[in-house]
């Protein structure tokens, strides 16, 4: 495609930050399975194995997914647009005229404020679809929200 | 226009007593029916059924008159206003400057009292109804004069015409578009189940009356092969009919109309009349839509891509269709009157796309012909005869994924961003270049082998997006440079070429 990646991309804190989650989620995934296991089979070795193949898979996604995560999402606001670009097996670019941005959130999850990280999502009127940042750093993410709602308001009319 | 609070028209109180007979109607027969089989004496179930009428009756006008009571509306030379609920309080004010749409509706009971429902549309997308201003009902006169107070604009300076502009009448001749919908074909079969299924909730069985079993017996001497081509004619006969029908209750009276305040106005419909008002200046552009069947009678229909036309309407007709089926050419007509630009020379897509559709009709035969398989090893009862549905889709599903392709195109005018695709209903949308609040470039890995890529354009009106699928990669980023000039470049890795490139 002819189009260049945008110039940044999340915090690294918010590899850790899918890290953590992925994991906990294959901690749930663990119980999930092995207590039905251990109580309501006759632990038979080869359900075993299965079981603890799933886990495994996992826990290497937990471990991969989130590096490449953040080596292929991208993001850039400019002051006449916001673009971003993220995934591998279906990629997707986005660009929003800023004339045309009707509100920005920044939102962050508890896990997200353990780790001082915030997502920043950008509306337009249409309804296909917001652009959302993952993943900034919160002061960054503060910034950026405010810079991009007084960039927004300066533009007359209602933005359709 | 005085800013006093005003009322709905008291006559609703009639109209809700007559409208109650919906309820009446099946509730009472349930009633007569459940009775009768108790062996209950006839008189009482007079009696009985007499009761529950009135009962449902003064209930409904109860509920009418306190929502009457509850309900009312004003409009100041800034704001548009709704009290209303009995329950819970709620009060609405619209900025008039947002209202989009005037919706004009009459049944055929408010029709005889006189009245109408208006529906005042704002384009908002904040939730799903609340969007919209209800007055239900208005008398016929009031319904005029909101919709000529709310929608009004001064002419524009340059030379407007100040008569109403008639862009589209109704031709009976267009009448032969009517059948070419699914429901002519599986109308009847329809019709007979819902009444099947209504006569059972009552208790009758259809298909075990005298009558039916008469019929049945003389349609068994018929021999078989005759039925097989019977049903199906009956069936089509009945589908059509109901077809044919619902144009006439539909577009009876169709007009489409410019008006000199800068909107758009429809108006049809035989026994519910229906009259929409629309703003020119919340028109994002026209699609042409046609469906298989009427493409193949080549037929067309004209929809408006429009900010504040609710989506989820229940009515025969989406609000946002502009004409009935009509042919091709009048159907270019009236988008060119409503959205007028060159009529562009669209583009056809690179052979990588038919070959991507070909590959999917192709895997769509192979999952046909597994699952028969499957079938045919799991329970050994197929016939050696259902092979032939697998075989019979391999024509079928390459014919579509030519057809798919062939519908494939795109191009630019100086006004809009012409897009086309689709098999079950293709649609060509031509959208104001204007009205692009973005865009969105999708790329899946089997794309990137081909070098396609899909270009999405984000609107606020109608549909929200409208897509490019499939063009050549370098195609949709001219595509999107060109249609919206400097919101792309500066993101192109082979730098700003200041539009010098062409789309290929």
């Amino acid at each position: 495609m002819d189009l260049r990646p945008p110039r940044n991309r999340a915090d690294r804190r918010a590899v850790t930050w899918w890290t953590v989650q992925g994991l906990i989620g294959a901690a749930v995934a663990a119980v999930a399975v092995g207590v039905p296991y251990v109580l309501f089979t006759d632990r038979p070795l080869w359900l075993a194995a299965v079981a603890a193949g799933f886990v495994a898979a996992l826990l290497a996604l937990a471990l991969v997914w989130p590096r490449a995560y953040y080596r292929l999402s991208r993001w850039e606001v400019t002051d006449e647009a916001v673009y971003t670009c993220s995934g591998w097996l279906f990629r997707s670019w986005r660009i929003a005229p800023m004339s045309r941005i009707q509100t920005v959130d920044t939102v962050r999850g508890p896990l997200q404020r353990l780790f001082g990280l915030s997502d920043v999502t950008v509306t337009t009127a249409s309804s296909a679809g917001a652009i959302k940042i993952e993943g900034l750093d919160h002061a960054l993410a503060a910034g950026l929200a405010e810079r991009l709602t007084e960039i927004t308001q300066r533009t007359p009319g209602d933005a359709t | 226009m005085s800013d006093e609070w005003l009322r709905l028209h008291r006559r609703t109180f009639l109209a809700s007593a007559v409208m109650s007979m919906a309820l009446v109607v099946p509730l009472v027969t349930v009633l007569t029916k459940v009775l009768l089989d108790q062996e209950v004496a006839l008189r009482l179930v007079v009696a009985a059924d007499a009761g529950a009428t009135v009962l449902i009756i003064i209930g409904v006008v109860i509920y009418d008159v306190l929502r009457w009571r509850a309900t009312t509306y004003r409009i100041t030379g800034e704001r548009v206003e709704l009290r209303s609920g009995i329950m819970v309080r709620e009060h609405r004010s619209i900025p008039r400057d947002r209202v989009r749409t005037v919706d004009v509706t009459a049944d055929p009971v408010r029709r005889v009292l006189g009245l109408a429902v208006v529906k005042v549309g704002t384009g908002e997308r904040a939730g799903d109804d609340k969007a919209e201003l209800t007055l239900d009902p208005v008398g016929r006169a009031d319904a005029d004069r909101l919709r000529r107070t709310l929608l009004h604009r001064s002419p524009e300076p340059d030379g407007t015409p100040q008569a109403d502009a008639t862009i589209a009448e109704l031709r009976w001749a267009w009448i032969r578009y009517a059948p070419l919908t699914v429901w002519a074909f599986v109308g009847g079969a329809v019709l007979v189940g819902v009444a099947h299924r209504a006569l059972d909730i009552i208790g009758v069985e259809l298909f075990s009356l005298d009558a039916l079993g008469d019929l049945w017996d003389r349609l068994s001497v018929i021999p078989g092969w005759l039925l097989i081509v019977l049903l199906p004619a009956a069936d089509l006969l009945v589908g059509t009919v109901g077809a044919v029908a619902l144009f006439v209750e539909s577009w009876w009276h169709y007009r489409l109309d410019r008006e000199p305040s800068g909107t758009l106005r429809l108006r049809r419909g035989l026994l519910t009349t229906r009259s929409l008002t629309l703003t020119e200046r919340r028109l994002r552009g026209v699609e042409l839509s046609r469906p298989l069947l009427l493409r193949w009678g080549g037929g067309a229909r004209v929809k408006a891509v429009a900010t504040g036309l609710s989506k989820n309407d229940k009515e025969t007709e989406r609000a946002d269709t502009l004409t009935p089926p009509v042919p091709l050419a009048e159907a270019l007509r009236v988008a060119q009157e409503i959205s007028p630009g060159e009529h562009p020379a669209l583009r056809a897509h690179p052979k990588a796309a038919r070959a991507r559709r070909m590959r999917w009709a192709g895997f769509a035969v192979v999952m046909l012909a597994v699952a028969t398989a499957a079938l045919d090893a799991v329970f050994a009862w197929v016939p050696w005869w259902a092979w032939a549905v697998p075989a019979a889709a391999v024509p079928a599903a390459a014919y579509f994924a030519a057809d798919a392709y062939r519908g494939l195109g795109h191009g630019l005018t100086g006004r809009h961003l012409v897009t086309r695709s689709g098999t079950a209903v293709r649609r060509t949308v031509a959208l104001d270049r204007t009205g692009i609040i973005g865009w969105h470039f999708r790329q899946s890995v089997f794309q990137r082998r081909a070098g396609l890529a899909t270009l999405v354009a984000t609107t606020a009106a109608g549909h929200g997006s409208y897509t490019v699928h499939d063009a050549a990669e370098a195609a949709a980023v001219d595509l999107a440079d060109l249609a919206v000039p400097g919101l792309v470049a500066p993101f192109r890795a082979s730098g700003d070429r200041d539009g010098f490139v062409t789309p290929g």
